[in-house]
């Protein structure tokens, strides 16, 4: 069947067609990356693992000054505290091996040549230096709350003098407020160099693995924001797959029989399209997945992504194989329909072939190109439905997928922090553009009269 | 012609029967549908007591027969289980004009537009301008519809409010904006709460309507008529804009058929992120509060519409085209 | 239109005529408080139905209950409202005698004779009362009374066989432990003595209705509330369902004055100019609101809103990381923000039925303390609730009796996370192999949440903080309804669980573990422990006191020690306030404050 087509006319002039050639390549390089990410490339655990502070910048977005302080305040006060417990004691701690394990981000950790003396000496002198940052942002606070009271001061005072006096003031302060800002930004660049000191950025292989973990920056527990956009192909793919295969092999059953039986056969699989058809596509989604989760004997079973995480789409993959087969069904039944008057089956219906035989091997094997292209066709509506019942709240849970992260992230973007949404998006975006290029050429190169 | 719509009728009854049972039985069975209405901590009798109250402890049979009776004498005045004191009809009758408010201008502004962009590609079929047009079209309908939504709401909304301190649009709402109807209400609102969703609307159903619409003109172009007014020499944007619009005028109309039940259940997407209380917004809100009989009345409702706009499509259809009707 | 439309909004029209009329003399005097919410709106206005919080505000805007709380004493004390004083107690608790302020009307509305609003009799009350037992109302707040009011739940069976066998629910038959002794005196009798009776009198599921408005409007009474409260909602429309609820004041309100007994904070805030005078200073209420946060906090920062809750994508903005306070460019504005510590018990809980985390061996509790030891706490509460939640030990929350009132919130016996390397020797005590510091043998936990983004996230961090030992649990969103329903059938192993107190005394989170209570009842995990019920059942009687406080904490002990659950965290809520909002004092343990809350209607930067 499948080398029938690979042979056919319609397959030299798709690749004839050099952007569905190209196309085709892309869907290629995405599969090769779900492959990886199943074969255990990117584990679920390493999606969860904490990276970088929360909500800590990608590429492009350069943070403030008092975003650079917060950023090390979480590694100081709140990691490196927690972790590596109070500087003095740390190297006479019998724990300290696993301590500077904990300390460890991702692949970013304390050197192993660092003896643990040498450790203490330097968080000594980092949370020292911290410390003297921390009362230097203090007082750069307290300077501020000064600035905004004069500046109230001035707006409420209707005496000139007064305000010419306070205008003075302010101008102080303002210069003060310079010579403080100086003194911050040359405490946090030390800081800054201190944390670099203890734990390295790493270099070579595990530099270009922890690169990778945070070109896009975190989300606000952490979490490495392109590896769980990366993860997300692998759950884009298994989703529309599934979906795919699901649908058009449902579709093409029951739309060869119903076209080829005709009577009875026809009414039923009709009637099933009509009842399914009859309902809005998102409404069906939505009660569908509503009625499937709320399911106790259901979910007893796929609900569980720690140890079967592929069960835990089921409720998506009900909902979705129930109603995109429609489409497909009715078209395998009209070409089926067509196909059966055509001389050849008449011969062998004539030479007394067995119904079901001509149906398998004449008939359905010259509707191959109908499924190739509803193939793609619902491989693109899954991922695309995907994101919107996840955005319901109806889709996948407990991993990540690129409606989770649009979903989740889409209130990082009224605070301006951009990746989360754009980094689904922009992956999404390639697979579905290629995927319908690939579709639009099939339908050009096998059935050029579709619209 | 009669005995056609009757028989597309009484095909659809049987249809639309067994969309309720499947609706109802799914409904009852496959989940509890009381559990939302107890206290805290209830009993079995509690429970019962419940039950008993909705009506549900009856045989299905029963419900069965009285929910369909209802619906088919559109008597909804059940009372909501998350809206206290409301009809599930006082529910629906309210949804609808927001709804309408954003699917009509919706539907119109994209049809015309997409219609437009298509004679477009039509007239210079092959040529660069209509390569560019098919192109942005397959990149437009490649990002997902959410992603629209939100940047248009940060772009059209969100910042504008931050920077400006204007509201050229409201980032989520609804108000009620047909003058006459309501006190108080005025094109403005219209303006506030519906545009933007309309313009997002709109964009994202030119990818599709575009590619519908120039398939159907390209199609057009091949007919033996444009051929013929071709070669008699009559100018190329007269042989397109208006003998070939007028021909193409009934795949439009039954493109522009096909979506009307949309016009009713509306944008669940767009209602749900701009908080627009229409029959898609009501639709989710009760799947989540677990508000069945809203749930039970929508589905029936939907359903309904939607199967007499097929039956309605189908019929324009025989209009058309004779053949149909021998089938 | 149709005429009866026409009929019915006549009184809107003219309504609107009049205003049009007075509008000269009113303008820029009407004083509108506009309060915003993060949510679709309460789902009724009868009180016996309503159970959230928003149902909460603005039932409390319209009725009135027996009692209320002190609007602005701390720690939170009752005072009469209704009744003339605090009702007498006899018998250690058992009989409760009171007596309602005579002249206290209902809102005039349609249902009375003549649209008056008639004067509130001791019957009222009973009503009132005896519509938590009918079944019409599905004993949505049943178990407020549950086995409390002597004869009370065999009237409730007696009435429910009567319903039943198609008669009428009789409203007319006895209590007895409910006698009406006059007028506006009657008493109450428990079947034993029970000290926290007295706070669900300032419960807004006992509010006071009126027979008439019930009867005469049926389901149409939750959108239709008549009540004595300072405000009134004038037409049905006034609440646009998802929208926005306008309220008026309410015109025949008696004489109820601002308090005088304050707190020296109050003193400092300048509530005493307004001590004595007569309330409520506002003439309108509007609620608005918002399913999502950030709409209505550009609303609030553009003047439009006059107090706000801030959201947790506002706090960025407004506050200060490091010091948790609010930025100076935002109080430089005369903006004043509040932290409201709420009276909050999130937690997690386990099945103690549970073959695996159940039980009450040595081992069983050292596993169930494995799983507290090995949550990040602080994280949590850094990430999710910008480090302003409070982490503490035991059921009950800050501010109350029996609460662990140090530096931390420690109890004594603590086995609050993180501390990993305690976690891994619980786990090594209760026969698990722990390699590497990470658990081998124990099985994936199953764990119920809540269905929901953020309910999503908070579990997703605690699947990192537990797998730093390596136990693992496979997470279920499920809606609240399946939850509930998982729990009552004591299915799931291990569910996640808030529970916002009904009232200030500890007494109400120590019955969560109270053994008859266990499930379909409030005591979800199954927790058994017959000294714990025996302290529990002396409790219950006694009047607060250090004695009472000791026991408390003794239970409090009691259950961090064997671990039926892990946690626990107090959110509080950070309020914001507009310089022209006068004399509020946030809190969410009561919502009868907003009569007392003034407006400057003409200060520079609000908005209309």
């Amino acid at each position: 069947m499948i080398g029938r087509i690979m042979r056919s006319r319609g397959m030299k002039k798709f690749t004839r067609n050099r952007l569905a050639v190209v196309a085709s390549f892309v869907i290629g390089i995405y599969m090769l990356i779900a492959l990886a990410v199943a074969f255990g490339a990117i584990s679920l655990e390493e999606c969860r693992e904490r990276v970088l502070p929360g909500r800590a910048y990608g590429f492009l977005q350069e943070p403030n000054q008092e975003e650079r302080f917060n950023e090390l305040n979480w590694y100081i006060s709140q990691h490196l505290e927690s972790t590596l417990g109070s500087p003095s004691g740390f190297a006479s701690d019998p724990d300290s091996a696993s301590r500077r394990e904990r300390a460890a981000l991702a692949e970013r950790g304390i050197p192993e040549d660092l003896s643990d003396s040498q450790v203490q000496e330097i968080w000594a002198a980092l949370s020292a230096s911290f410390a003297e940052l921390d009362d230097a942002w203090l007082d750069r606070e307290d300077l501020r709350y000064e600035i905004a009271d004069i500046n109230l001061m001035i707006s409420e005072s209707e005496d000139a003098d007064e305000q010419a006096d306070l205008a003075d003031e302010l101008e102080d302060l303002a210069a003060e407020g310079e010579t403080y800002d100086r003194e911050v930004n040359a405490l946090v660049e030390q800081v800054e160099a201190g944390l670099l000191e203890l734990m390295p950025i790493p270099t070579g292989f595990a530099g270009l693995k922890y690169g990778f973990r945070t070109f896009l920056g975190s989300d606000e527990s952490g979490r490495s924001v392109a590896m769980r956009a990366f993860y997300s192909i692998k759950i884009a793919f298994q989703v529309g797959l599934v979906a795919a295969l699901m649908s058009v092999s449902i579709g093409t059953i029951l739309g060869g029989l119903a076209g080829f039986f005709g009577s009875w056969v026809d009414h039923a699989v009709m009637w099933l399209v009509s009842v399914l058809s009859s309902v809005p596509y998102l409404v069906l989604l939505a009660v569908l997945v509503y009625v499937v989760r709320g399911n106790a004997l259901f979910s007893e079973w796929f609900d569980n992504p720690q140890e079967r995480p592929g069960l835990a789409l089921v409720p998506v993959y009900a909902a979705f194989g129930l109603t995109f087969w429609i489409g497909t069904c009715r078209v395998v039944r009209g070409e089926v329909m067509k196909i059966k008057e055509l001389e050849y089956v008449q011969a062998a219906t004539a030479i007394g072939f067995g119904r079901i035989r001509i149906l398998l091997k004449h008939v359905i094997p010259n509707t191959t190109h109908i499924m190739f292209i509803n193939f793609s066709l619902i491989f693109i509506g899954a991922i695309k439905s995907e994101v919107i019942l996840s955005f319901l709240g109806l889709g996948v849970q407990g991993q990540p997928s690129w409606g989770v992260m649009i979903s989740l992230g889409r209130e990082d973007v009224q605070n301006f922090f951009f990746w989360t949404v754009l980094s689904a998006t922009a992956l999404m975006f390639g697979l579905v553009l290629a995927f319908n290029i690939v579709s639009d050429a099939l339908q050009d190169a096998f059935d050029p009269k579709h619209v | 012609m009669w005995a056609f719509i009757v028989r597309r009728i009484l095909y659809n009854i049987p249809v639309y029967l067994s969309i309720i049972l499947l609706l109802m039985a799914g409904l009852r069975y496959a989940r509890d549908p009381v559990r939302s209405q107890l206290s805290k901590n209830p009993t079995q009798a509690e429970r019962d007591a419940v039950k008993q109250k909705m009506g549900l402890d009856q045989p299905f049979v029963v419900q069965y027969v009285k929910f369909l009776g209802k619906t088919l004498t559109l008597d909804f005045s059940e009372e909501s289980w998350s809206q206290k004191g409301r009809s599930v009809g006082d529910v629906i009758k309210k949804a609808i004009p927001p709804s309408l408010s954003i699917t009509v201008p919706t539907l119109m502004a994209s049809a015309s537009i997409s219609i437009v962009i298509a004679l477009i590609s039509a007239y210079f079929r092959g040529r660069t301008v209509d390569r560019t047009l098919v192109v942005l079209a397959v990149l437009g309908m490649s990002i997902s519809f959410l992603v629209y939504i939100i940047f248009g709401q940060f772009f059209g909304a969100f910042w504008p409010n931050q920077v400006t301190q204007t509201t050229p649009f409201a980032i989520t709402g609804y108000e009620p904006w047909m003058p006459l109807l309501t006190e108080g209400a005025s094109l403005r609102n219209w303006v506030e709460f519906c545009m933007l969703p309309v313009i997002i609307g709109v964009v994202v159903a030119i990818g599709y309507d575009t590619r519908f619409y120039r398939a159907v003109m390209v199609e057009e172009t091949t007919k033996d008529y444009i051929v013929t007014a071709m070669a008699k020499g009559a100018s190329k944007p007269k042989i397109i804009f208006v003998h070939m619009l007028k021909n193409a005028m009934i795949p439009i109309i039954t493109r522009i058929m096909a979506t009307l039940p949309f016009l009713i259940t509306g944008s669940i997407l767009l209602e749900m992120y701009f908080k627009i209380p229409g029959m898609g917004f009501e639709l989710i809100t009760a799947i989540n509060a677990d508000d069945f009989p809203v749930i039970q009345a929508f589905v029936a409702v939907f359903a309904g519409l939607f199967i007499l706009s097929i039956i309605l499509t189908d019929v324009l259809y025989a209009l058309v085209d004779p053949r149909v009707r021998l089938s | 239109m149709h005429a009866r439309t026409w009929k019915r909004s006549l009184p809107a029209i003219m309504g609107l005529l009049v205003a049009l009329i007075a509008a000269p003399a009113a303008m820029g005097q009407e004083k509108i408080l506009r309060i915003p919410m993060t949510t679709n709106g309460p789902g009724t206005m009868d009180p016996i139905a309503g159970s959230t919080t928003y149902e909460n505000r603005a039932c409390s805007a319209v009725y009135e209950t027996l009692l209320q709380y002190k609007y602005l004493k701390r720690p939170l004390e009752l005072e009469p409202c209704l009744v003339t004083q605090m009702p007498e107690v006899l018998d250690g608790g058992r009989v409760w005698k009171f007596e309602l302020q005579p002249g206290i009307l209902f809102h005039d509305d349609a249902c009375f004779p003549g649209g008056k609003g008639r004067e509130m009799k001791a019957s009222d009350v009973e009503y009132s009362w005896k519509r938590l037992a009918d079944p019409e109302y599905s004993y949505k707040s049943w178990w407020l009374v549950d086995g409390l009011i002597k004869g009370f739940d065999e009237y409730k069976e007696t009435q429910k066989a009567r319903v039943d066998s198609g008669e009428s629910f009789d409203y007319d038959a006895p209590v007895e432990g409910f006698r009406v002794t006059g007028d506006y005196t009657f008493e109450i009798e428990l079947n034993e003595a029970n000290q926290q009776f007295v706070w669900r009198l300032a419960m807004f599921q006992f509010s006071i209705v009126p027979r008439e408005a019930v009867e005469t409007y049926g389901t149409k009474f939750n959108a239709h509330p008549v009540g004595s409260g300072p405000f009134i909602l004038k037409n049905e429309s006034d609440w646009a369902r998802n929208s926005s609820i306008l309220f008026h004041k309410n015109p025949n309100y008696r004489e109820v004055y601002f308090p005088t007994e304050m707190m020296p904070e109050d003193e400092e805030a300048g509530f005493g100019e307004a001590a004595g005078k007569r309330v409520p200073f506002i003439d309108k209420l509007e609620f608005t609101f918002y399913v999502e946060s950030q709409p209505s906090w550009l609303e609030f920062k553009s003047g439009r809103e006059d107090f706000t809750t801030v959201p947790q994508a506002g706090f960025e903005e407004a506050f200060s990381r490091r010091t948790k306070e609010l930025r100076r460019s935002w109080s430089a504005k005369g903006i004043e923000s509040v932290k409201v510590p709420l009276l909050d018990f999130i937690f997690s809980s386990f099945n103690m039925d549970d073959e695996l985390l159940g039980g009450y061996t040595p081992e069983r509790k050292a596993l169930r303390q494995a799983f507290n030891l090995a949550r990040d706490w602080d994280e949590n509460n850094e990430t999710f609730y910008f480090g302003m939640a409070l982490p503490y030990d035991g059921p009950i929350p800050p501010g109350l009796d029996g609460h662990p009132n140090n530096e931390d919130h420690r109890a004594p016996y603590s086995t609050r996370g993180p501390d990993y390397e305690r976690a891994r020797q619980k786990l090594k005590e209760a026969g698990y192999t722990v390699v590497n510091g990470k658990v081998t043998d124990l099985p994936v936990i199953e764990f119920y949440t809540s269905a929901g983004a953020e309910s999503q996230r908070i579990t997703e961090l605690y699947m990192r903080n537990l797998s730093e030992v390596g136990i693992r649990i496979n997470p279920r969103y499920v809606n609240f309804t399946d939850l509930m329903n998982k729990v009552d059938l004591r299915q799931a192993p291990m569910f996640s669980f808030a529970w916002g107190s009904d009232y200030p005394d500890g007494e109400n989170n120590l019955a969560l573990f109270y053994g008859p209570n266990e499930s379909p009842g409030s005591n979800h995990s199954n927790y058994k422990n017959p000294e714990y019920d025996r302290l529990y059942e002396k409790i219950r009687t006694m009047p607060p006191g250090p004695e009472r406080t000791k026991i408390y904490e003794t239970m409090r002990d009691m259950v961090i020690e064997d671990a039926p659950f892990t946690g626990s965290l107090a959110r509080t809520r950070v309020y914001l306030i507009q310089p022209w909002c006068k004399y509020f004092k946030p809190t969410e343990d009561f919502y009868t404050y907003i009569k007392y809350i003034d407006i400057d209607m003409n200060h520079e930067d609000r908005e209309n």
